[in-house]
């Protein structure tokens, strides 16, 4: 009923479409700054872009909106080439980290302002906008300017503005980012749960790692402008394609150690075993996830290294160790108790070892053989 | 259509002001350098145009009217001389630290443009006011702008600073100091010819009692071009004020305690954290300023219509006059000549001061 | 030890951070009570003039109405009552003027500043001057060869479009927004006088000499580059995600820049009409040039009371000016606490 009152004053189709990035590149004069981006998103898909900042990804977010040209490739949504379109006629909507809410317009003008743009009249405008402000709680707040809102209720009115436009693509810049951490986690439920009730496809830029692995069916890792890896929150967290999303997925992140792989034995700092399959290199990163590993008592483990610092975080006790200068971090039990300076083993599942290549940082498909 | 004009009302944004400038500031700026190499005689239903060459520059610089733009040369006396030929050292020398320090073809032949109208007015003084001859509208446009400038410049800086200060009646002393920018040009003339009057106007008994009480202000060259002065101060003061005020105000006032804590005192804090701050909007203040003032035509016109003789003729109002003499080569080429002055030292100030500044900050 | 630490204070020297010895309060009072008096007392002095008869003026100074001298009326009598038609017919004048030409220079104006902070331009230098010479070409033939003006303009049009993309190809050169920002701002340094004669001839050749209209146009156009300036300045301190954000949402430029930045701009916007204001309201040389009597404004006809065969008539010039003053002030108040605000943004960064 709510979904059918937006509908018929809004501008827009309101089904999802997919959308097709294809070869699409992007240059700042000589800098490069978008490589060759392909992705194909399916109708109804959420889509994280993640990646540090300065990876390309809000510049692509941004060509996909239109508000920035496309150099070079091409970009469909649905079956219509959008590659020249200007960005109202996309079929797009958007949420800015700023949520940029016009200030000197109340929430209700805010939200009802795309309907006003695509001249509804004004039963309909009003109407449209209690429906979609119910539908973000917002219902008593209309006649507020955003200046007096709190961080919360001005996301959720960038929201309404977005849904009301039933766009067949929603595109969202960090739209979490300038709330505290409890809020967060809430609007990121919320989030979850409006996206999967409208079916909207969406595209998402973040550079916070759990925001992708707890909202996205698909998550694609970009750094330097290039596509690391595209896979579900899974397969990028259990299978990463290289150095990089290895190193960027997981709080805290992957440990490593580094040596170099001869006559199918790896030597490195402090540690050392056999591995299959392997060609000799003479640089080879390893890695295990701190969650993957355990202490054991010293020379009971892989390796041995000095604790030091133990931190206690509530649910688990995070132990950093240091080896030749590196740090490991483990994560143990709630329970466990260690003290600083003392030595320590480290062991774990010979299947939870990643192996890379030092210099390009590729994934080597080696596993370890421990006894 | 539509998408059709979305994608070109950018152009169509712009359009107005520039076909607008085009029309009412090119086109007869073109058309007015035309008229400075022309005799135009007006006849019956329009006007005759003769191309006489340089002819109408000649006369202003060289001819019957060079008393009238550059004023009249005899011998330049040993002063004259002697300022003269220390400047001109003094220009050469900064020229060539430029030559031997960072060299450009395109910075180089800027700066000789500046170095030509620097001598052009250093041996323009050494030769009229230093050699003891009259001065023609050349150089009394220039004493309105410099020195009008300078005291618009220190007065209203001291003002503002005195404004910026925690003290009360701040919003009455703003305002009470902006009204005379709000009145006519016009208006200005005649109050401060009213202020002049030493016979029936305020001051009268004052100037009775110093022994002045028959003394005429609009009679004396000194005193009518100061007289001129004192009243642009008075109108314009009230700018420099309002954005010199806005510039100290905007001076952190963490910066400015911080400093204070260190053991700066008032005049320390002043020159080491609030001066650097405030000069380069000082600096532009200055130049908005500098261009307008070489425009000075209202005031002399109506205080003493050049008088005496052209002691107080700004070069606009001699255009001003050569037209309604109805010498319009001449009213353009006099035009032209203001034209250039005041381009070419407004640009060398914006480069070599203005922009040096901005520069400079990080 | 401890005396080392606290030196001997000077009598200008602070009591607290962020506070004034008393030495620098009356310093500073004293210089700002001067100023004040020198800027009020001439204005005091236009006041009562204006209720002074010939005699109050001409038989010495009277500072103080009813003890020194009887105010009267009759000088604004004179203005308002006797010469109503010619004082009104200017006041009017002004009004029309200086609104009209401060609607049209603030609107065309920030338009063009908007667009230059938003829109990427590169136009190519030689249309530009290709341009300017036909411009100048059309001039020649109509002032110099009597050439009809409209038949002179079609020929300018029809050439411009048939060549402008042949003489472009030429040699590319392009312009940027900077370019285009500076010639622009730059127009400020033309002295009316190098213009006004050329354009006192063209709206002679179409006989709008004399009207509203060629003072409006001539105002506007040379305000522009300050409102430019001004408001170029503040439209770069907007943040752009509002206009992205309602361009996704379907608004077009003129929607945009009519629902967000306008609105955003009231601080800058009044600061600028203002100004504008005043330096119209005020403007004498230019309506010297193109106005004779019906289009005349108000500085002209008090610069014209000084015309007369008994010298100047000092009561009345003095109401002139006071109602001159009036709405200026009133204006002023109204937007006082936008000024210094929306003026200093172009100072700071310009």
């Amino acid at each position: 009923m709510t979904a059918e009152t937006i509908q018929n004053a809004s501008p827009t189709t309101g089904t999802a479409k997919a959308i097709s990035i294809r070869d699409m590149n992007k240059y700042y004069g000589a800098f490069h700054a978008l490589k060759d981006l392909s992705i194909d998103v399916e109708a109804g898909e959420f889509l994280v872009l993640l990646g540090p900042s300065g990876c390309g990804k809000s510049t692509a977010l941004r060509m996909i909106a239109g508000l920035e040209s496309i150099s070079s490739g091409e970009l469909l949504i649905g079956d219509q080439d959008v590659t020249e379109v200007l960005p109202k006629y996309r079929d797009i909507a958007m949420v800015f980290q700023s949520y940029a809410l016009y200030p000197h317009k109340t929430v209700a003008e805010n939200i009802g302002f795309p309907l006003k743009m695509a001249k509804a009249t004004p039963e309909e405008i009003d109407s449209a906008v209690r429906a979609a402000a119910d539908q973000v709680e917002l219902g008593e707040l209309l006649d507020r300017l955003p200046g007096q809102l709190s961080g919360g209720q001005r996301q959720r009115v960038a929201l309404a503005r977005a849904i009301i436009r039933r766009p067949s693509v929603f595109l969202m810049d960090e739209p979490l980012s300038n709330l505290d951490a409890k809020l967060r986690g809430n609007m990121r439920a919320e989030l979850k749960h409006m996206q999967g009730e409208l079916g909207i496809t969406t595209i998402y830029v973040t550079h916070d790692q759990i925001e992708a692995m707890t909202l996205a069916h698909r998550v694609a890792i970009m750094k330097d402008g290039v596509l690391q890896q595209l896979g579900t929150p899974k397969e990028v967290y259990s299978d990463p394609a290289n150095l990089f999303v290895a190193g960027f997925m997981g709080s805290p992140p992957m440990n490593f150690i580094t040596g170099k792989i001869t006559g199918g034995q790896f030597a490195g700092s402090g540690a050392a075993f056999a591995v299959a399959g392997a060609a000799d290199a003479q640089s080879v990163k390893v890695g295990f996830r701190p969650e993957d590993c355990r202490i054991v008592d010293k020379g009971a483990g892989l390796l041995d290294a000095d604790v030091f610092t133990v931190e206690m975080t509530g649910d688990q006790v995070l132990v950093t160790l240091r080896l030749q200068g590196e740090p490991l971090v483990v994560k143990m039990h709630k329970d466990f108790e260690i003290n600083a300076g003392v030595t320590a083993g480290i062991t774990m599942d010979p299947e939870h070892l990643y192996f890379f290549d030092g210099e390009t940082g590729a994934r080597l498909r080696t596993t370890a053989q421990t006894s | 259509m539509n998408e059709w004009l979305d994608k070109h009302m950018g152009r169509l944004f712009l359009a107005p002001a520039v076909t607008l400038i085009l029309v009412f500031s090119i086109f007869p700026l073109v058309a007015s350098l035309i008229m400075a190499f022309a005799r135009i005689r007006f006849s019956a239903g329009g006007f005759k145009v003769r191309f006489v060459g340089w002819r109408n520059f000649e006369k202003q610089f060289f001819g019957s009217e060079q008393f009238h733009l550059i004023g009249t040369f005899t011998q330049i006396s040993l002063l004259g001389w002697i300022f003269g030929l220390s400047v001109t050292a003094a220009l050469l020398w900064w020229i060539w630290g430029y030559v031997r320090r960072h060299f450009t073809w395109f910075g180089f032949v800027g700066r000789l443009i500046t170095l030509a109208m620097g001598l052009g007015i250093t041996w323009l003084f050494a030769g009229t006011l230093l050699s003891g001859n009259l001065f023609g509208t050349i150089g009394t446009t220039l004493f309105y702008v410099l020195v009008g400038c300078a005291i618009q410049f220190v007065i209203g800086t001291a003002l503002a600073y005195a404004c910026s200060k925690n003290i009360r009646g701040k919003t009455a002393f703003r305002v009470i100091f902006f009204v005379p920018m709000m009145i006519t040009p016009i208006g200005v003339g005649y109050i401060f010819r009213m202020m002049a009057d030493t016979t029936k106007g305020p001051f009268s008994n004052v100037w009775q009692w110093v022994g002045l009480g028959d003394f005429s202000w609009a009679a004396d060259p000194w005193a009518a071009r100061i007289f001129i002065v004192i009243a642009d101060s008075w109108q314009w003061i009230p700018f420099v004020f309002i954005m010199m005020l806005a510039a100290f105000e905007s001076v952190s006032r963490d910066l400015t305690e911080a400093a204070e804590l260190d053991g700066a005192g008032p005049w320390q804090s002043f020159r080491e954290i609030t001066w650097p701050h405030v000069l380069p909007i000082a600096a532009t203040v200055m130049l908005i300023r500098a261009i307008e003032a070489f425009k000075i035509v209202d005031l002399p016109n109506i205080m003493t219509s050049g008088g005496p003789g052209i002691a107080t003729e700004s070069v606009s109002l001699q255009a001003y006059y050569a037209w309604r003499a109805l010498d319009l080569g001449s009213a353009s080429a006099i035009a032209y000549i203001l034209l250039f002055v005041t381009v070419v030292i407004c640009v060398s100030f914006f480069n070599l001061v203005v922009l040096a500044r901005v520069r400079k900050q990080p | 030890m401890s005396t080392q630490l606290t030196p001997k204070r000077s009598i200008f020297e602070a009591p607290a951070i962020g506070q004034m010895s008393m030495a620098t309060k009356i310093v500073l009072y004293t210089l700002l009570l001067i100023w004040t008096a020198f800027v009020l007392f001439p204005i005091y002095w236009l006041i009562i003039t204006s209720f002074k008869d010939a005699a109050d003026v001409n038989q010495g100074p009277f500072f103080l109405p009813f003890v020194d001298f009887q105010p009267s009326l009759h000088a604004w009598k004179e203005l308002f009552v006797t010469d109503y038609e010619d004082t009104l017919r200017a006041y009017f004048n002004s009004i029309i003027i200086s609104l009209s030409a401060t609607g049209l220079s603030v609107l065309i104006g920030s338009m063009a500043a908007y667009a230059l902070s938003r829109v990427a331009y590169a136009p190519n230098l030689i249309t530009i001057l290709f341009f300017i010479f036909l411009l100048a070409m059309t001039g020649v033939s109509i002032g110099i060869y009597g050439v009809d003006w409209r038949l002179a303009a079609a020929v300018a049009v029809a050439l411009f479009f048939f060549l402008a993309r042949a003489v472009g190809n030429l040699y590319q050169f392009r312009l940027h927004n900077g370019d285009i920002l500076f010639w622009i701002i730059s127009q400020r340094i033309l002295a009316p006088i190098v213009v006004v004669v050329p354009i006192y001839m063209m709206f002679q050749t179409v006989r709008l000499l004399d009207t509203h209209i060629a003072i409006i146009i001539t105002y506007a156009v040379v305000n522009m580059p300050i409102v430019v300036w001004l408001m170029y300045d503040f439209f770069n301190s907007i943040p752009r995600d509002l206009e992205e954000s309602a361009q996704l949402d379907g608004a077009t430029m003129i929607g945009t820049f009519r629902e967000i930045v306008l609105p955003l701009s009231r601080t800058g916007l009044a600061a600028t009409t203002l100004l504008v204001m005043i330096l119209s309201w005020n403007e004498y040389l230019l309506a010297l040039f193109l106005s004779t009597t019906k289009a005349q404004t108000m500085p002209i006809l008090v610069a014209a009371m000084n015309a007369g065969e008994r010298g100047i008539l000092w009561w009345s010039m003095s109401v002139a000016i006071i109602v001159m003053i009036i709405p200026v002030v009133a204006l002023a108040i109204v937007l006082q606490k936008y000024i210094s605000k929306g003026l200093l943004v172009g100072a700071v960064k310009g």
